[in-house]
This record gives C-alpha cells, structure tokens and sequence, in this order.
C-alpha cells in the first residue's frame, strides 16, 4: 500500500520540490490522493510537461494508485504570486 | 468567459456523435488491435472503415501497443477535432473524473468523440503507453494530447481551454 507519507517523500526527493502537500483521498486504502507540489524545476514547463513529470516521479506508485488529482503544480514564484503571506 | 460557440460549432456536422458510433469506434480499435486484416472488412460502418487500418497481424503481449493500434489511434485523434478517452460513455460516465470532461467539453458547446476504455483491455493500457499517460480520461485535441481532467479543468478556468478549441476547431 502506498502512503501519503511514500508520495511526498517521492515528490520532494525527485522533484527536489521546495512544498509538497499530499491528501490521501482515498478513505484508507491508499489507491487515491491530492497532491499539491512547489518545485523551481517546473520552470520554463508547461502545465502538461509539469504533470508529467509528477506521474515520472510517481511511476512505481502510480502502479498502485488509482486516482491522482494534481491540484497545483507551482514554481516558487507562481506560489508566492498566488499566496501572499 | 464568452465562448464563440457558433464558431466552435462550425463543421461539427461530421463529428456529431451517436451511442452507435461511439460503440462502434471504440469496437473497432479493439478490432484493428487483435484480428488480422482479412477478419477486418465487411458488416463495418463508415467511421469504423476510417479507423481500422489493419495491416498484416502481428504477435503482441497484451501489455503492450502493438504498431496496429498504434496506426489507428494515430489515425482516429487526427481525424477528429477533439477525442475523450474515458470510463464509460458520454451518456453514462463510469468515472467522476471523466464525468469532469464530459461536462467541460460540453458546457463549452463542444462536438467530440469518446471512446470508452473499459471495453477494452488492450486498448485502455495501449492508450497510456500511447499518450505516455498513467489515468484516464485522456484528451486529444486536433491530435495532440491535451491532458488528463486536472489539466482540463485548470485550462477551462483560465480559458486555454477554450483557445485551444477555437483554434483547434476552426483550422
């Protein structure tokens, strides 16, 4: 089974994401999950390259996993742009 | 966000999809993937004689994409401005996800084709090698892969989506 824990430790370790937020959707059984990624590699990279390179990431996981749902994949810049703080 | 939807509506007569011709392209892409050439003519409608493009038959393990229905997915999202491969029908979708699309495509008034995955095997793990993408639904716009719902509802709140599809469906 995969954990939420598993996939943010996947996402920061190849993504080298800087914030990664990762919801378990899935009521226990570890087939689906949310995920939100801050990495500067997304820079310069369409939407469609940046969701792929999360599925690349996840690729042994995804094995298990029935539903991802990326719900931000951001640059530093764009999360400071959209959540001031 | 205001849609151009007559111009989005303009040549769409020929992808105007029934439950009949969803079923039948999605049966015949499974056809065009397992039956050798000769098993492939005959009691075939128009849309599916587009599609299938069976050359000589070849031995595939299930899990892969076999160049046959590699050609005739080639094929099929060229021929048609917007393709959703989904869970279930556009009538019924199996799937909350796939749901998504069917609603965003036809919220914006947009003519497509879907083609149901779970018929198929072959032709739903073909599909993720083919698009290099792990889910579904699957979206091809003007035979380019589009994304997966989470890039559909991200273009259709930024309104890409719908430049994509003005542009898509009026070239």
């Amino acid at each position: 089974m995969t954990s939420a824990a598993d996939v943010e430790q996947k996402l920061r370790d190849k993504l080298k994401a800087a914030d990664v937020t990762v919801i378990d959707t899935s009521g226990g059984c570890g087939a689906s999950f949310d995920v939100a990624v801050v990495s500067d590699q997304f820079e310069g990279k369409r939407l469609l390259d940046r969701h792929r390179m999360i599925n690349t990431a996840l690729e042994e996981e995804m094995k298990s996993i029935h539903a991802l749902s990326i719900r931000q994949c951001w640059t530093p810049e764009q999360q400071k742009a959209k959540q001031p703080s | 966000m205001v849609v151009a939807h007559s111009a989005l509506l303009q040549g769409s007569l020929a992808i105007s999809c029934s439950h009949s011709r969803v079923y039948r392209a999605a049966h015949s892409l499974r056809q065009s993937c397992r039956l050798p050439a000769s098993r492939c003519t005959g009691r075939r409608g128009r849309q599916a004689s587009q599609i299938v493009n069976a050359e000589s038959p070849s031995i595939q393990s299930p899990q892969t994409l076999s160049p046959e229905l590699k050609s005739a997915l080639e094929k099929f999202v060229q021929q048609h401005n917007v393709v959703l491969f989904m869970k279930g029908t556009k009538q019924f979708p199996q799937c909350g996800f796939s749901n998504t699309c069917v609603q965003i495509l036809q919220t914006l008034n947009v003519p497509f084709e879907s083609v149901n995955i779970l018929e198929d095997e072959q032709l739903r793990s073909g599909m993720k090698e083919f698009s290099q993408w792990p889910t579904f639904p699957q979206v091809y716009i003007n035979g380019e892969f589009y994304g997966g719902c989470d890039i559909m509802i991200e273009g259709y709140q930024s309104g890409e989506l719908v430049e994509t599809l003005e542009a898509a469906l009026n070239s």
